[in-house]
């Protein structure tokens, strides 16, 4: 079972690419998702009651759909405003994320999301402490989230 | 009557979403301006009569707070509409910019929702009809 950061980051993903990437997140993944090669990764740093990073890494070709779907359009937008449509879906998670662990009193500040194309260098990079990850099922890929915690400051 | 509207947002996916959604909700709409940051929403708004502005909060370079409390700093545009869309939802944040005249949109939004707000907050409903003369005040703008 889960616990409640892991389960609530699963939730708020899934809400976030249903509501505003018009997709159907799964639970389950299968083995289509599992081979997906990566496709994009987004991080994006926030400080607050607690400090850290927000990773998102897509695998399988979803952006041009997640980019068309948000903006209503059947062609895909050109891969720079698909990059910027995943790092919104990122910023999304990330702020409805951090309440709902933290408390709705408490005040958070995202940073901007870095969005980049292909596996990065980003991957190798010290993001903190590992302290939930989850991965939902998206068409014919995937969405791997990672939250990691670098600094905690006592409220 | 017309809604000259102004919409800043660092993500020019969501600028594109929320001209969408006005364009699609039946107001009526008259220009629509975007701007990446707090700095070019406050270049726009020295360019431009606007009747209503939609704020992101996390942006670079001004973000939407130090932005909504330049405008109302600004003894002419001090009184613009100002509605919020973020993901932000810290109860502490949000009861901090409605104490500061501003309405909030959480992000993701519905087309709904933003129709709905626009209408609370100008008064100016879906179906007052296509005109293209924007919302400026008789008296016009005290600069």
């Amino acid at each position: 079972m889960p616990d409640k950061t892991t389960a609530l980051l699963f939730r708020t993903a899934v809400l976030t690419f249903e509501e505003l990437g018009f997709l159907l997140p799964s639970e389950e993944v299968d083995a289509r998702q599992a081979a997906a090669a990566p496709s994009a990764m987004v991080s994006l740093d926030f400080v607050g009651p607690f400090a850290g990073t927000l990773l998102l890494r897509l695998y399988g070709d979803l952006l041009p759909e997640l980019a068309s779907n948000m903006l209503g359009e059947e062609e895909a937008p050109p891969l720079q405003e698909q990059l910027d449509a995943l790092g919104e879906v990122t910023n999304v998670i990330c702020g409805n994320l951090l309440p709902a662990i933290a408390g709705r009193e408490q005040v958070f500040d995202l940073g901007e999301p870095r969005v980049a194309a292909g596996a990065s260098p980003a991957d190798d990079a010290d993001f903190g402490e590992l302290r939930a990850e989850t991965v939902v099922g998206l068409a014919g890929g995937r969405a791997e989230l990672s939250l990691y915690v670098r600094a905690e400051v006592k409220v | 009557m017309s809604l000259n509207v102004l919409i800043v947002d660092d993500s020019s996916v969501m600028r594109t979403m929320i001209k969408k959604t006005l364009k699609l909700s039946g107001l009526p709409v008259g220009e629509i301006f975007e701007a990446e940051n707090g700095a070019v929403a406050l270049e726009r708004l020295d360019e431009h009569w606007m009747d209503l502005a939609l704020v992101d909060i996390n942006m670079p370079v001004m973000n939407g707070i130090d932005l909504i409390e330049e405008i109302r700093r600004r003894p002419a545009i001090a009184d613009l509409v100002i509605m919020v869309v973020s993901t932000e939802s810290s109860e502490t944040r949000i009861e901090a910019l409605r104490n500061m005249g501003v309405d909030f949109v959480h992000k993701p939004f519905t087309p709904e929702m933003i129709k709905q707000k626009i209408e609370n907050l100008t008064g100016v409903c879906a179906d007052a009809g296509q005109d293209d003369s924007p919302a400026v005040p008789d008296s016009g703008p005290d600069f």
